[in-house]
C-alpha cells in the first residue's frame, strides 16, 4: 500500500484530511511540524510527502531543503499559501514535485498525488520539478533564465506563455483542464475567460510545433484541456 | 503650540514699538522730535506697498499650508491603501486553513453521510467553495494593486473581439443582441502597453456584467476609440440601471445594490476592473439611468501617447 506523510501544524486539516486520503486507498502518517516529519521521512521512507509550508519552527521549505540536501527523491507535494506564481515557481525550483494552493479540493489533492506518483522519479538526477532545463526532443527551455530554445535557436515567448510551457512540461503526460491552468499559471479563480489560456497555448504551438496547424507537443484534449505529449526529460 | 515662535516673531516689531513708544514718552530717547512729509501720491504708493507686502506674505504663507496639506493628505491615502492591502493578505492568510479544514470535513462527509443528508452536505460545499473565491478574488484584487504587470503593445481591437466572442457563448448571451463598434479608418486603435491577460479579464467582466443585467431581447454595445492619447472603451447596456447615489459605490469592493440582490454575483467584479485600469494608468466611469440601462467606460493611455 501507498504510503502518505501529511504534515501540516493545524490539527483540524490532518484530522479531516487524514480519513479522506484512507478512504482514497493511501496509508496515511500524520506529522504535526517540520522536525517531526523530518523523523519519519528518516524512520518510515514513506511513498509520498503532502508538506504544508506554513508551519510555526521550521517550515515545509527548510524541511523540503533538508530532504533534498541530505539526497531525498522522496516526491513532495507543497501545500502553498501564497498567491504569487513566482514564488511558487520557486518552490519547485527547491525541488517540491507539485503544489497545490489552499483551500483546496481534497479530491484534486488525490488527483495529484496519483499524478506525481506515476510521474515517478528518475533513476537519476532531480525530478522534472527540480530541473533546472527540460528538454522535449529540439526543445529546451531554461527555467532559470526563462528561454526556450528550438534546435537551438531561442524562441520569443511572452513570460506568461513561458510560465505555461513550463507548466505543461513538469506535468508531461497530464491532462491539465483550462481552470486549473488559469489558476496554477495565472494565479486567478475567476473563470469567466477560460479563452485566455487558448490563445496563450496557441502563442505556445506557433513558437514550439513544428506544424502549428497539427500540433505534437501541446494537444488539446477535448472537454478537458490541455496534454504535453512529447517525451519529457532533465537536460 | 508648534507656531508660538512665530507668533512671537509676528508681534515682535509692534512689542519693540511699543518699548520705544513707552522710553519716547518718558524722555529717555535721544532727538528731538521727528518730522516726516511726503506727496499725497507718495503716501499711496507707500501704503500699497505695504499692503501689496503683507497679502503676498499672506499667499505665501497660504501656499506652503496647502503644500503640506497635500502631501499629508496623500500619506494618509497611501497609507489606508497600504493598511487595507495588509488587512485583506491577512483576512486571506487566516481564512485558508480553516477553509482547507471545511473542505476536507464536508468531502468526508459527503462519502458517509446518508442520502437524507445530501441537501445539507452540498449546500455547505456549495458555500464553503463561495468563500474560498471570494477570498481568493479579494487577494487578487490587492495583488494586481501591488504586483509588477506586463508592459507589453496590446492592440485591443483583437483583445475586445476575442472576449466579444467568448461573451456570445455565456448562457443567456442569445436571447440579448451584442454590437461591437471599432474604428478602422483611418487608422485602428493604437496599442496599449500592458497585460493582456488583465486586460481581457477586464473586458470579459464587464461584458459578463452587462449581459447579467440586460433582460432577454435586451442589447450590449461595445464601442471602442481613440481620444487625445487614450483608447477609450465603452461597453453599453439596456439593463436594469444604477440608481444615482449608488453609481459611486459600484467601485468599491462586495458592494452588492440591494436591486442587484436577485443576480448571482461576489460584488468583485467592477473593482477588479477598476483595480486593472488603474494598474495601467488609466480611468473608470459609470454612467446610468434606472430602466434605462448602464455605461461603463475605460479609458486607457495608449503607446502612442507614451511614446
Amino acid at each position: 500500500m501507498t504510503t502518505v506523510l501529511l504534515v501540516d501544524d493545524e490539527a483540524a486539516i490532518t484530522d479531516n484530511l487524514a480519513p479522506f486520503l484512507q478512504r482514497s486507498g493511501f496509508e496515511v502518517v500524520v506529522a504535526g511540524d517540520g522536525d517531526a516529519a523530518l523523523a519519519r521521512v528518516a524512520a518510515g521512507r514513506p511513498d509520498l510527502v503532502v508538506l504544508d509550508v506554513l508551519m510555526p519552527g521550521r517550515d515545509g521549505r527548510s524541511v523540503l531543503r533538508e530532504l533534498r540536501r541530505g539526497g531525498s527523491t522522496v516526491p513532495i507535494i507543497l501545500l502553498t499559501q501564497v498567491g504569487e506564481s513566482v514564488e511558487r515557481a520557486m518552490a519547485l525550483e527547491e525541488g517540491a514535485d507539485d503544489y497545490l494552493n489552499k483551500p483546496f479540493d481534497p479530491h484534486e489533492l488525490v488527483a495529484r498525488i496519483r499524478a506525481v506518483l506515476r510521474r515517478g522519479t528518475p533513476a537519476a538526477g532531480p525530478s522534472l520539478a527540480a530541473a533546472h532545463r527540460l528538454r522535449s526532443g529540439s526543445l529546451v527551455l531554461d527555467r532559470t533564465s526563462q528561454r526556450v530554445l528550438r534546435d537551438g535557436a531561442e524562441v520569443v515567448l511572452t513570460p506568461r506563455a513561458t510560465t505555461l510551457l513550463a507548466y505543461l512540461m513538469t506535468h508531461a503526460g497530464e491532462t491539465v483542464s483550462r481552470e486549473r491552468l488559469l489558476e496554477e499559471v495565472w494565479g486567478w479563480s475567476f473563470h469567466t475567460s477560460t479563452r485566455t489560456v487558448d490563445t496563450r497555448v496557441a502563442e505556445l504551438r506557433r513558437a514550439v510545433e513544428a506544424d502549428s496547424g497539427d500540433p505534437q507537443l501541446v494537444v488539446t484534449v477535448p472537454g478537458e484541456g490541455y496534454r504535453f505529449a512529447g517525451p519529457v526529460e532533465a537536460a | 503650540m508648534r507656531r508660538a515662535p512665530l507668533w512671537v516673531a509676528a508681534l515682535l516689531p509692534l512689542a519693540a514699538g511699543v518699548v520705544l513708544a513707552v522710553l519716547g514718552r518718558a524722555g529717555r530717547l535721544p532727538g528731538g522730535r521727528l518730522f516726516l512729509s511726503a506727496l499725497p501720491g507718495d503716501w499711496a504708493l507707500a501704503a500699497g506697498a505695504a499692503l501689496s507686502l503683507l497679502a503676498v506674505v499672506g499667499l505665501g504663507a497660504a501656499a506652503l499650508r496647502d503644500r503640506t496639506w497635500r502631501r499629508r493628505l496623500a500619506e494618509r491615502v497611501a497609507e489606508a491603501g497600504q493598511d487595507r492591502r495588509l488587512l485583506l493578505s491577512r483576512l486571506d492568510h487566516e481564512l485558508k486553513n480553516p477553509l482547507t479544514a471545511m473542505r476536507a470535513a464536508t468531502a468526508n462527509l459527503a462519502a458517509v453521510a446518508d442520502p437524507a443528508q445530501d441537501a445539507a452536505v452540498g449546500t455547505i460545499e456549495e458555500q464553503v467553495l463561495r468563500l474560498s473565491r471570494l477570498t481568493t478574488d479579494l487577494r487578487k484584487i490587492a495583488d494586481i494593486e501591488s504586483a509588477r504587470i506586463d508592459r507589453r503593445p496590446v492592440d485591443l481591437t483583437d483583445l475586445i473581439e476575442e472576449m466579444v466572442d467568448v461573451a456570445r457563448d455565456l448562457p443567456g448571451a442569445a436571447e440579448r443582441q451584442i454590437s461591437v463598434d471599432l474604428p478602422r479608418a483611418p487608422w485602428p486603435l493604437p496599442p496599449v502597453p500592458g497585460d493582456a491577460d488583465l486586460l481581457s479579464l477586464a473586458v470579459a467582466n464587464l461584458l459578463d456584467n452587462a449581459l447579467k443585467y440586460t433582460p432577454p431581447g435586451g442589447r450590449v454595445e461595445v464601442r471602442a476609440r481613440e481620444a487625445a492619447g487614450e483608447v477609450v472603451v465603452e461597453v453599453a447596456d439596456t439593463g436594469q440601471g444604477i440608481p444615482p447615489d449608488e453609481l459611486p459605490q459600484v467601485w468599491e469592493e462586495m458592494y452588492r445594490s440591494p436591486s442587484a440582490r436577485a443576480v448571482p454575483g461576489s460584488g468583485l467584479g467592477l473593482p477588479l476592473v477598476r483595480a486593472v485600469v488603474e494598474r495601467h494608468g488609466g480611468s473608470v466611469h459609470a454612467d446610468s439611468r434606472v430602466g434605462s440601462g448602464t455605461l461603463v467606460r475605460l479609458a486607457l493611455p495608449s503607446a502612442r501617447h507614451q511614446a
